[in-house]
Formats: C-alpha cells, structure tokens, sequence
C-alpha cells in the first residue's frame, strides 16, 4: 500500500444559508508537493481553506491529514499550520517569541525552544534577528517570520492564504521564487490559495482551479495553460482572445462561425453539433504576425487587418490588431526580435495560426 | 508681541469680570437658603405677585449652609434658615452673618416666648442676629404595636429589639443618648473637658448597642420606608417622620422621650454680604402672618413661631401633635442652646469611633 | 527648559514659540485656574492649624494628627483596598462582555448591546443605587424571591455589608471599563486570534498571550478611570454600606461640610491624592504601561 497523501479531500460540502461555498471537492495532495488553489475572489477558495485548517465545520464531505480525518478537531489540533493573508505577526511579540509561540504551547523546555528557534531562523536567512521587534522587519522579512513560525513546528501541512497579496509587485516576484526555492528545500507539502494565476504557475506542481464552489481543472501549470478542459480555465489562466461563435461544421476539423464574421479551425472536439454555440479561445502568443497583406489573405485561419496600438512591455509586448472584416481587436504577442521591433500604428498586418492553437467549448446554455 | 500677549490677558480678565457680573443678583430678587417645605411653592407665588420680588430658593440643611456661607464668606444669599444654635459660633468663628434690625420685623407676630429666647441665643456683641421660624424636635419614631415599651432613647438599646432599630449617626443621637443616661450635656458645653467625659460614655453605651442596630439612617426618605415596610419598629428621629407614618399605620406615631425630646428652632439670619436685607425682612413679616405660616406648618409638617397661626393648622396634625405631645412633655423639652466653636470637631471623633467600632 | 535660551536664536523662531504660547493658553489657563490653583490653596488651607476662634499657625499637625488616629488611616486604607477589589471584579465581569460586543457579534445588534450597557448611565446614580437598595434590602426582591423558592424560610439582610457595596461601585463603574475595553478590542485582528489557535493554543494560551496583551492599555485606560472613580465615589458606599462602613471621601465631605474643619479636610484630600497617585503608578509599573501610551 502507498503512504497516505498528505491531504486528501472527499466530497466537501459547505453552505452558508442557501448558499453553496464550497460544493462536492475532491482531491489529494502527494507528500512534500507545492499544491495551489486558484480562483476568483469569492470562488470559495478561502471557505475551504479555513475548512482544512479548522476554523470551520464541513457540512459533509471528509478531510484527512496524513490519512486522519480532522472532522471536528479544534485548530490547535489539527496538523495544519496556516500562513495567514496579512500574515497575522504576533505586534507584542518580539520575532524569536512569535517563532516559540507554538514551540511554548508544546510545553518544551525553553533552551530547546530558543535553540530550535534559531536554527528556524537560520533557514529562512534571518538568523539573529530574534530580539527584533516584527514592526522593525521589511515585507519580505516578514513573510519569512510567518512561514517560519509555522515551519518550526513541523507541520504535516502548510497552508498560504494569498500571503504575497498585500506586497508591492517588485518584492511579490522576488518572493515568489524564495517560495519556491523555500519549498523545495524544507520538502514540506505546500497548500497555496491565490486569485493570481502567475503566483500559481510559476510556484506549483500542481493547480486547481476553483470557480463558483466548484474544481474546474487540476492538473499542471502546463495542462491548466495548454490543455484548459473548461471554457472558465481557458479564460481564466493566461491571456486568451475570445468570441462568441456556433459550430458550422464537425470532422476531422472542426470549423467555427465567429462573432464578427470570419471563420476559425480547430483540432476535433468530441461532443460538439452543428449549430451549438460556444466560446472560442486563441492565445496571443499563439498567432503569427508579419508585415503587408498576402495575397492569401482569405486563408483558413488567417486574417488581414491594420495595427490599431503597440503595448510595450519589454518581453510582453502586445500589438493590438483590427481585421479588415471587422470582428472586434485581436491582441498578438510581439517578438522583439527581427524586424518586427519597428511595426508602428497604422501598418497592415497579416495574422495567421494553427488549428491546434483554437480552442472551442461549448457555451452556457443560456448564453 | 509682548502688547498682544496683554491684549489677550485683558480680553480674559474683561471676559472673566463679565461673567461675575451676570452671575450677581438682580435687584429685585430674594435668594432664599432653607430647608425644603419650608418655601411651598404656593407661598412663593403669592410673595411674588404681592411685592414683584422673585424669589429663588435652594434647599439644604444647617451644615450645608454655614459651609455655602463660610465658602463665599456670607455671598450668595439674602436670607438663611439655619437653626439658632448654630448661629452665634459660626458668626464668632467665621463672620458670615450681619446683625439684624428689628425694627424691620413685625415682632407682633411672633410667639413673645420663641422670640425672646432665640434673640437671646443669637446674641453676639450685644447685637442681634437670628429671629424664630419653625420649631420642632428630635425624639422617637415607635410602632407601638411592636415596640410599645420603647419611651426613652436608651430602650432602644434594652436587647428586646435587636436588629430593629435604627438612628441617625449624627450629633442628636449623642445628645439624646446622654440625657437618658442621666447626664446634661447642654450643661457641659461650655466645658470641652467635662462634654468629652459625657461624649465617652455615650460612644461606650452606644458601640455596645451597634450590633442591635439595623442600620444608621441617612435620608429621611430612607428611614420612612424601613418602617413603613416593618423592617424597624423603633427608631430615634424628627416628629414629622412619625406624624407623616401615623398617616399610613395608626400604630405608628412620635413619642417624646421620657428623658426629654430634643428641640430645635430653625431661624431667619441675614448673610454677611446679602444683598437685598429689604426683601429679606419682607419674606420674614410675610411667611410670620398666621395664614401663611399654617400653609408652611402643613408643608413642613413641623409648627411656627407664628402668634395664632395654630387656629389654621388641620386638625389631623393638631390631633397628632397633641397625642404625641401632654403638656409635661412640651415642659420636658430639651432645646438646644447654642452650639459652641469647635464642638462639631469632637462630637465628630465620637461618631468615627462608633462607626469604625464592630 | 531653553525658554531663556532665546536671544542667540531668530526672530523667526521667537514668533513661532509665541504663537505656541497663545495656542496653548487657554489650556493652561483652564489647566492654572481649575485645577493647579486650587490646589495649591488646598495645600495652604491643610497647612493651617487651628488655634482657637480665627487664630491659626502654619504646622503639619492635620496631618500628624492622620497617622496618628487610626480610624483615619485604616479607613484610607480600607477604601483604597475596596477599591482596588471593585477595580478587579470590575474587569473580570466587562472583559467578556466588552470582547463579546467586540468580537462575537457584528451590525445592528452590536449596537444594541452596546447601548444596552449605556442604558443604567440614563438615570442618575442615586437612583441606581437606589435601585439596589430596593433589591437587597431586608424586604427586598432577593430576600422575597428566596422565601418565595423557599430556600430560606425567613427574611435575610443583604444591604449593609462591604459586599453590597462592591456590588454598587461595579455596577457604577461598569461602563467606564466596557467602553475603553471594546476600542481596544475592536482593533484586535480577528486572525491574530486564529493564528493564535492555528499555531497550538488553546482559549487560554490565546487570551494570555494575544488577547490580553493586545488589551493592555484599554485596560490600564480602564482600570484608572474606574479605581479613580471608584476612591472618589461617595454616594454608594454611603447608601449601600453598613453601620461599620467609613470611607475616606466621605470623612473628607464630614471634615468641611459637617465639622467646619477645612483645614483638616484639605489635608486629607492631599493624602488621599498622594494614595490614587501611588496606587496608578504602581499599577502601570506592574503592567509596564505609560500613561501616555494608554491614553492613545
């Protein structure tokens, strides 16, 4: 038999009123795993969060640390440590008596607790800033002082609520890789909710994402951005043009009337009928842009069209495109290489892309 | 710089002078210091519409008086109402009161008897500072259904009803205790040595009786509902405490000690630094006719200096009164001579000592 | 300190200092005139030894005469140990309450409550003190509830003792407490307290070690005001104390109001002046408090 995951989630339920937070949740962490949550705010995400760690009560469903179930254990005693949203430092405390706070509660001796709290410290690079007080320590520091205040009682689990979310984006990115490198070091199981798809990319070796009460996907950071299985994970994760369109006709190909006028040809999707509408997603990066218009501009999956506006951003520079036939802007990525670096406003342009890149789904009924 | 820094200081002290001046009396206003009933708000109206003057009252009671004079040095009143033992020492001691002159007052309408004695007892330097108003006395307050063997001050600490008296911590339980154990201590005050000894025997006497006291009184108001409910059948206190209960529980009446009720009479003086003596003598000639002064007796519950003024009282008080009052016991009355500097001081000491006793 | 040192600096900085001067006048005027003169007078006053009639020498005999009776300073002490213990009973009964209103209840009926703790302070003290005389008395609500249970089968005295009177003062002083208690928890983080459960503790171990000393000033704040007012309460050791009960402000008011002995009573005053201050510095020494951070 396999050791039990770390945490293993059975169709959790939780309702507030007649409302569903939480609605039938499944899934498990493997040992020593960076594992996030990802949703908009409002997704329930929290809701569970506070679930597993025991702040709250599931209405059904079961939670299982280690292969025991915390149903109906108070927060103290159940083995999940919680790095909060504003990281909840102890004000009065001094940084060494935040890091012992939970070593105290123990009851272990105090020579053992300065000297676990300083070798706490030493891992997470703050070693002798112990008598500080926590109102004299940086963002990062901070950061750093919270998970060390969980990490020093070994949890079986770590839980993050978006801690990354009240710093300045400089120092998010910066933390975002010592989290990683953190993680990877401590081998503790990661469990990381965050409404910011980056976050959970870059850190995780895997992501759920959340929508409404619901998982809409896990899998990896690659499966969520290259093979989205819901409309709401294609729209969600990374950046995607989008119509509105119907199926105008099923194969080996399946071709799609968009919303504006012009066709779009994607890879065969089971499912789909003649007529049905759906939401068609294209990524920016996923389209070829260069210079003049084509003779062959009328090509399956290829337009021609003006540039409207350049949005640079260094490595993420954004041309935005408005096709001849009309149909809305489409936004390409910009290489900023060859001799695209001098496109201007106003240029004609020639898009084009493969039908492996179009993405349909078919859409909300009542849409 | 330094001329705006004056400039403020002037400002302060112009705003500071303004405010005294409207705080001062009007001219035609009588700001009257006395104890409640004895300005029924009927007798004010009528005062008020016969000679335009206003009249602004503030109850209190002797200590609170002399203290409120003392504080402004005999400011802030045109006439008070202290009793007339407390006249002649706080004006020895403290100045706060001006003589009077009696040929402002209609002494035709006082008790000549009343009279006489108070001018006697308020007598300093030869002049005169006190006339009579209300008299009235301090005695027992019996439910004689349950108590009716209690006739002197010293049975209510004879044991047979332990946990069912009470009394006020003040000097007239001194002075009350002393005549029933025999002594006079009216007598001893003008020797300090000799009143303390009589002070000493009665805290002794008294520290002893403490465990069959209920409770020392403070209020009125108090003593009135602990009776009244039956948690006290027997107490020591004012005559219109036992007459206003009498109303209720005919059981309940004011009985004159057998050792002599104590009798006090509460009188018209002038403050030092009055300033309307003319609207005082007013007030004095008009509450003293014997229509008014009933109208006071039945708010206050207690009789006048008033000549006549009887034939006006109702009849239930008269009938009271009497009942608790034989001829030999108006005779037996003890009434408080004048209070002499720096007695309070000692008496106070006693009264600690028993509190702080038990 | 430097006022002098003004001639070697500009006649910018000395305009600026006058301007502070007379932004602060009315302050130090109120502050000079109510409360600093007074007192001095009052300190004059206790110095004065009475002689005879209008005759007085400047001595310390009122308050040799203090240590040396000693019903005045056990009173003195007696008043500030009952005020001491209504000060405590008075925080262990507001702290639960205040950190309910606080923290477990939310909105309208936050309100309610709050208000709901307001409402004995909309009629007056005597009347609330009466309002305990009518339940503990003798022929009381309690006594007739009890006999009515039959629990007890005659009537019992509950008014009169110290303990009706540390009853009394709590009540009085309950607001004073509640109100400093539920700002300061109001700003209590309600995650430092899950934080505080996530990481091990128990309700105790979080009360102790977050609750409490995030609380500390409100309950140094609150603890001053109620002891300050608690020593300087007059009425209801009066009306709810027994036969044996004294209490030093109420020697104070007898020594000026009833024995015309001022000079005695404003030395009392001193020493009971001299008491408070020592009691409040004591205290903030214990909890390591200012009094200017408990004032913020």
């Amino acid at each position: 038999m396999s050791p039990a995951p770390d945490l293993d989630i059975r169709g959790l339920v939780k309702r507030f009123g007649r409302f569903t937070a939480v609605e039938d949740v499944t899934f498990t962490v493997p040992e020593g795993s960076f594992f996030s949550i990802l949703g908009p705010s409002g997704c329930g995400k929290t809701t569970l969060m506070r679930m597993i760690a025991g702040f709250s009560r599931p209405d059904s469903g079961d939670i299982l640390i280690k292969g025991n179930s915390t149903i109906g254990l108070p927060p103290n005693r159940v083995a999940a440590n919680m790095v909060f949203q504003h990281l909840a430092l102890f004000p009065t405390m001094s940084v060494a008596e935040n890091i012992g706070y939970g070593l105290r509660r123990r009851g272990h001796s105090k020579s053992e607790i300065a000297e676990r709290v300083e070798r706490m410290l030493e891992r997470v690079d703050l070693a002798g800033s112990g008598p500080k007080q926590i109102n004299q320590l940086s963002g990062g520091q901070k950061q750093r002082v919270a998970i060390a205040r969980c990490l020093v009682l070994e949890p079986a689990l770590l839980l993050l609520d978006e801690p990354l979310g009240a710093l300045d984006l400089k120092l998010r990115e910066q933390m975002k890789v010592e989290l990683k490198q953190l993680q990877a070091k401590l081998g503790t199981t990661f469990v990381y909710i965050t409404h910011d798809q980056s976050e959970a990319l870059v850190m995780s070796d895997q992501v759920a994402v959340m929508n409404a009460g619901r998982f809409e996907q896990i899998g990896t950071p690659q499966d969520l951005y290259y093979r989205p299985l819901t409309a709401f994970v294609a729209g969600f994760v990374g950046n995607s043009n989008r119509w509105r369109g119907t199926v105008s006709a099923v194969g080996a190909q399946t071709r799609y009337a968009a919303e504006g006028g012009f066709e779009l040809i994607g890879q065969a999707v089971s499912g789909l009928s003649v007529g049905q509408p759906v939401d068609l997603f294209l990524r920016p990066e996923a389209i070829t842009l260069s210079r003049g218009t084509d003779p062959e501009a009328a090509a399956a999956n290829a337009l021609v069209g003006n540039v409207q506006s350049l949005l640079f951003d260094g490595g993420n520079s954004m041309a935005i495109v408005a096709p001849d036939r009309g149909g809305g802007s489409i936004t390409v990525a910009l290489p900023q290489t060859g001799d695209l670096a001098d496109l201007t406003p106003g240029e004609p342009v020639r898009l084009s892309w493969s039908a492996e890149q179009v993405t349909g789904f078919a859409a909300a009924s009542a849409a | 710089m330094r001329n705006e820094l004056l400039r403020t200081a002037a400002v302060s002290a112009v705003l500071v002078a303004t405010m005294a001046v409207f705080s001062a009396a009007q001219a035609a206003e009588l700001r009257l210091l006395t104890w409640s009933g004895y300005a029924p708000d009927d007798v004010v109206a009528q005062f008020e519409a016969e000679t335009g003057i206003d009249v602004e009252v503030t109850f209190s009671n002797n200590e609170e008086m002399i203290s409120k004079l003392r504080a402004t040095r005999g400011a802030g009143f045109d006439l008070a109402q202290p009793s007339q033992d407390r006249i002649e020492g706080p004006q020895v001691e403290f100045e706060i009161y001006k003589p009077i002159d009696l040929s402002q007052i209609d002494t035709s309408l006082f008790i000549p008897s009343l009279l006489e004695a108070t001018k006697g007892n308020t007598t300093v330097d030869g002049q005169v500072y006190g006339v009579p108003h209300v008299w009235g006395t301090s005695g027992l307050v019996v439910d004689r259904a349950n108590a009716g063997d209690v006739a002197d001050y010293g049975d209510l600490c004879n044991g047979s009803h332990a946990g069912k008296v009470s009394m006020r911590l003040k000097r007239p339980v001194l002075i009350g205790f002393a005549f029933s154990m025999g002594m006079d201590p009216f007598a001893a005050y003008s020797d300090p040595a000799e009143y303390e000894q009589i002070l000493n025997k009665v805290a002794e006497s008294l520290i002893a009786c403490k465990a069959d006291v209920k409770a020392f009184w403070e209020g009125g108001d108090q003593l009135i509902s602990s009776i009244s409910t039956g948690e006290v059948t027997a107490a020591m206190a004012w005559d219109t405490g036992g007459w206003k209960l009498n109303n209720e529980n005919p059981d309940v009446t004011f009985v004159a000690p057998s050792s002599g009720a104590l009798g006090w009479v509460d009188s018209f003086v002038l403050p030092a630094r009055g300033e309307n003596d003319e609207a005082a003598y007013k007030w004095i000639n008009f509450v003293m006719q014997p229509e008014i002064a009933a109208k006071i007796t039945g708010a206050a519950g207690n009789f006048t200096a008033s000549q006549g003024a009887d034939a006006f009282v109702s009849d239930t008080l008269k009938a009271q009164f009497n009942d608790s009052f034989p001829q030999e016991a108006i005779d037996n009355i003890n009434w408080y001579p004048p209070v002499p500097a720096g007695l309070e001081d000692l008496e106070g000491r006693v009264l600690d000592r028993i509190r702080a006793s038990g | 300190m430097s006022v002098a040192a003004l001639p070697s600096e500009g006649a910018g900085r000395a305009g600026l200092r006058l301007s502070l001067i007379l932004l602060l006048a009315p302050a130090l005027l109120w502050l000079g005139l109510l409360i600093i003169l007074p007192h001095i007078q009052l300190l004059a006053l206790s110095l004065k030894v009475k002689l005879g009639p209008r005759l007085y020498e400047t001595g310390l005999t009122n308050y040799t005469e203090f240590f040396a009776e000693s019903i005045y300073w056990s009173t003195l002490i007696r008043t500030a140990f009952i005020s001491i213990a209504a000060t405590a009973l008075t925080l262990l009964i507001a702290f639960p309450v205040a950190y309910y209103i606080a923290k477990m209840i939310r909105g309208r009926r936050k309100n309610l409550l709050f208000v709901l703790a307001l409402l004995p302070f909309w009629v007056s003290e005597l009347i609330r003190t009466l309002g305990w005389i009518i339940i503990l008395r003798e022929t009381g609500l309690i006594s007739l509830g009890l006999q009515w249970l039959g629990l007890i089968d005659q009537p019992v005295e509950l008014l009169g003792n110290d303990a009706a009177i540390l009853v009394g003062l709590v009540y009085t002083s309950m607001l004073f407490m509640v109100v400093p208690l539920v700002t300061v928890l109001d700003s209590l983080d309600d995650t430092l307290v899950e934080a505080g459960y996530d990481l091990g503790g128990n309700g105790f171990a979080v009360l102790r070690e977050i609750i409490i000393p995030h609380a500390m000033p409100g309950i140094v704040a609150g603890c001053i005001i109620v002891f300050m007012l608690t020593l300087g309460n007059i009425l209801t050791p009066a009306l709810l104390g027994g036969k044996n009960s004294l209490w030093f402000t109420d020697q104070i008011f007898q020594k000026f109001i009833v024995r015309f002995n001022w000079e005695q009573g404003a030395a009392f005053g001193f020493l009971l002046l001299i008491v408070s201050s020592l009691v409040v510095w004591i205290g903030l020494k214990i909890t390591r408090q200012s009094l200017a951070s408990t004032m913020t």
